[in-house]
C-alpha cells in the first residue's frame, strides 16, 4: 500500500491535485482546473491517484467528488519514519564508534 | 525543451494493413484510446487532403468523453499520413501535428509516430497514451 501512495506522488500533476484536495473535498473540475495539462491526462492522472486509493470519488447525479483518504498517505509516513528512525540508530553508532575512536578507548 | 514525441513500433502486418488501421473508421475505433480498457465509441474519416479525422474517447468508469479532431494534410498510402490535431474544448491556436510513416520490412511495418505541437510539460504523458494506444493497435492487427 505505501509503494501505491508513493507512485500517487510521484508526479508533479498528481501532488498538485492531492495538495489541492487537502482543503477539502471538491469536484473534479474544482480539483483539476489550469494545471496546464489536457483533460484527458488529467482524467489518467486522478485514475493514479484513485487506484491507489489516496483519491476517493463520490458521484452525485452528475457531479463527481473528489477527497483525499489519509490512510494510504499515513502508511507512506510510517514508512518513512521507520526509515528516519532506522537511519538515526545507525548514525548513533557509527558517532559512538568514532567517539570512541577518538578517546583511544578500545 | 522539446513539444514533440517521436516513437516506434513494429507490428506483425504489412504497410497496407497498418495504414487501414489508421484510417478506416471501425479498425479506428478499437484501438485509438489513451488507456487500454478506455474506448473509442466514434470516429469519422474523409479521407482526402483537408479531410476531417474525428474521435471520441470514452472512460466507461466515469463516462467521460474526450473528442478530438484534426484534418489530413498528407496522404501517401501506404507510406505517410500527416494531419494536425487538436481536443475539442481547445481553440485552434493549439494545433499539432501527427505524422505517421510506415516502413515495411519482410512480413512486419515499422511505424514512425510524430505528435508535435505538444505543451512541453505534457510530453511524457502522451508517451505513456500513444504506448496504451499502440498496445491496442497490436492487439486489433493481431485479432
Amino acid at each position: 500500500m505505501a509503494n501505491d501512495a508513493f507512485k500517487a506522488l510521484a508526479h508533479p500533476i498528481r501532488r498538485d491535485i492531492v495538495q489541492r484536495l487537502a482543503d477539502g473535498s471538491a469536484t473534479v473540475g474544482e480539483a483539476t482546473r489550469n494545471l496546464g495539462v489536457s483533460k484527458p491526462t488529467l482524467s489518467r492522472h486522478l485514475k493514479v491517484l484513485e487506484e491507489a486509493g489516496v483519491v476517493v470519488r463520490m458521484i452525485d447525479g452528475r457531479t463527481h467528488r473528489l477527497s483525499l483518504d489519509m490512510e494510504p498517505l499515513e502508511e507512506a509516513e510510517t514508512w518513512l519514519a521507520r526509515q528516519r528512525a532506522h537511519w538515526a540508530r545507525v548514525l548513533d553508532v557509527v558517532e559512538e564508534y568514532l567517539q570512541e575512536q577518538r578517546e583511544g578507548r578500545p | 525543451v522539446s513539444d514533440r514525441v517521436r516513437m516506434e513500433r513494429t507490428f506483425q502486418a504489412s504497410a497496407q494493413e497498418v495504414f487501414d488501421a489508421w484510417t478506416s473508421v471501425e479498425v479506428l475505433k478499437r484501438w485509438w484510446h489513451a488507456e487500454h480498457e478506455w474506448e473509442t465509441p466514434h470516429a469519422e474519416v474523409d479521407l482526402r487532403l483537408g479531410g476531417a479525422i474525428r474521435l471520441i474517447m470514452r472512460n466507461p468508469e466515469d463516462g467521460a468523453e474526450y473528442g478530438g479532431r484534426g484534418e489530413f494534410v498528407t496522404i501517401e498510402a501506404p507510406r505517410r499520413l500527416v494531419f494536425t490535431w487538436g481536443w475539442d474544448y481547445e481553440d485552434e491556436s493549439k494545433r499539432q501535428l501527427i505524422e505517421v510513416e510506415l516502413i515495411e520490412h519482410g512480413d512486419s511495418t515499422t511505424v514512425v509516430l510524430t505528435h508535435s505541437g505538444l505543451p512541453a510539460t505534457e510530453t511524457d504523458e502522451y508517451v505513456d497514451g500513444w504506448q496504451k494506444s499502440l498496445d491496442n493497435l497490436e492487439a486489433a492487427l493481431g485479432s
